[in-house]
């Protein structure tokens, strides 16, 4: 499994597209087969508490996109605290799994786990 | 030497601090800016405590006014955190607000002149490209530039993601 990091609309999954994964191996649902998942976050909010029990599944993915949600001020709303911090809680456990790590700056891959992976095939 | 470390919410700043500090000189001194409000802030303090348990710190729970605090001897300071200690700076109890800057400055440099190794952990606040108003919008402003001259301070400065460690100024201290 290789995490895949960066803020919103920095270029994740076209990072995934530069790969080799087409549209239609990519899935923002968790109980999809489809070798990438994207949008972890949105599944965080959804339901924080207790995603940790989600890493297995997620391990299982060839890659896993998410955006990084913990900058910026932190919330007022308790609800968007939790999600933040369920959030970053997952990546790290994710990231100590994963057996590279690509934070995406700008549309720019950056290894800063393992190895940048090459495309498939 | 000054260690500062800074990234988002639950990026493992705080245990990769705590890492770091294990390999420098006792006594290990957690400095506590963070005034716990309410059972989430109870929550948080007690999972730090956890983390911390066996590391062989003393806790100093200070929540202002660094320039003045003495340490009993020479060795590490964690200091948590600089988001903390700059509200507190620039909101007194009564709400009243002053400039932060200077205060948390001389503060931080107070502790960096009666310790060995002194590891700082900030949080980069300015980046959620939110428009606040007033008082929320100076202290974001006044931390952005807290952190640029701590960061000018430090000999090395790390940038967590996702608990990886990334090198932004000098080296991992061995």
């Amino acid at each position: 499994m290789i995490l895949v990091l960066g803020a919103s609309g920095a270029g994740k999954r076209a990072f995934a597209r530069s790969l080799g994964y087409n549209d239609d191996e990519m899935s923002c649902r968790i109980d999809s087969a489809a070798p990438v998942l994207y949008g972890l976050e949105e599944i965080v909010r959804a339901r924080p508490e207790g995603s940790e029990a989600l890493l297995e599944t997620l391990c299982k993915r060839e890659l896993v996109l998410c955006c990084e949600v913990g900058s910026g001020v932190i919330p007022d709303n308790l609800a968007d605290r939790v999600f933040r911090e369920a959030a970053g809680r997952l990546c790290v456990l994710l990231a100590q799994r994963a057996e590279a790590v690509v934070r995406i700056v700008a549309g720019i891959p950056v290894a800063i786990k393992g190895e940048l992976p090459c495309a498939r095939c | 030497m000054m260690i500062l470390l800074t990234g988002g919410s639950a990026c493992g700043k705080s245990s990769y601090a705590e890492s770091l500090c294990m390999r420098s000189p006792t006594p290990r001194f957690y400095l506590a800016a963070m005034q716990p409000y309410g059972e989430e802030g109870a929550r948080r303090v007690e999972r730090h405590r956890r983390l911390r348990a066996g590391k062989g710190f003393e806790t100093i729970e200070r929540y202002r006014d660094y320039g003045s605090l003495v340490l009993p001897e020479r060795g590490t300071v964690l200091l948590e955190c600089i988001c903390n200690l700059t509200a507190n700076e620039m909101f007194d109890d009564e709400g009243r607000m002053t400039d932060p800057r200077e205060k948390v400055i001389e503060g931080v440099g107070n502790l960096a002149s009666q310790c060995v190794d002194l590891f700082v952990i900030t949080n980069d606040v300015g980046s959620d490209g939110v428009e606040y108003e007033g008082s929320t919008a100076e202290y974001v402003r006044a931390i952005g530039e807290i952190n640029a001259r701590l960061a000018e301070m430090a000999d090395t400065v790390i940038e967590m993601v996702a608990g990886i460690p990334i090198v932004i100024k000098g080296k991992i201290p061995q």
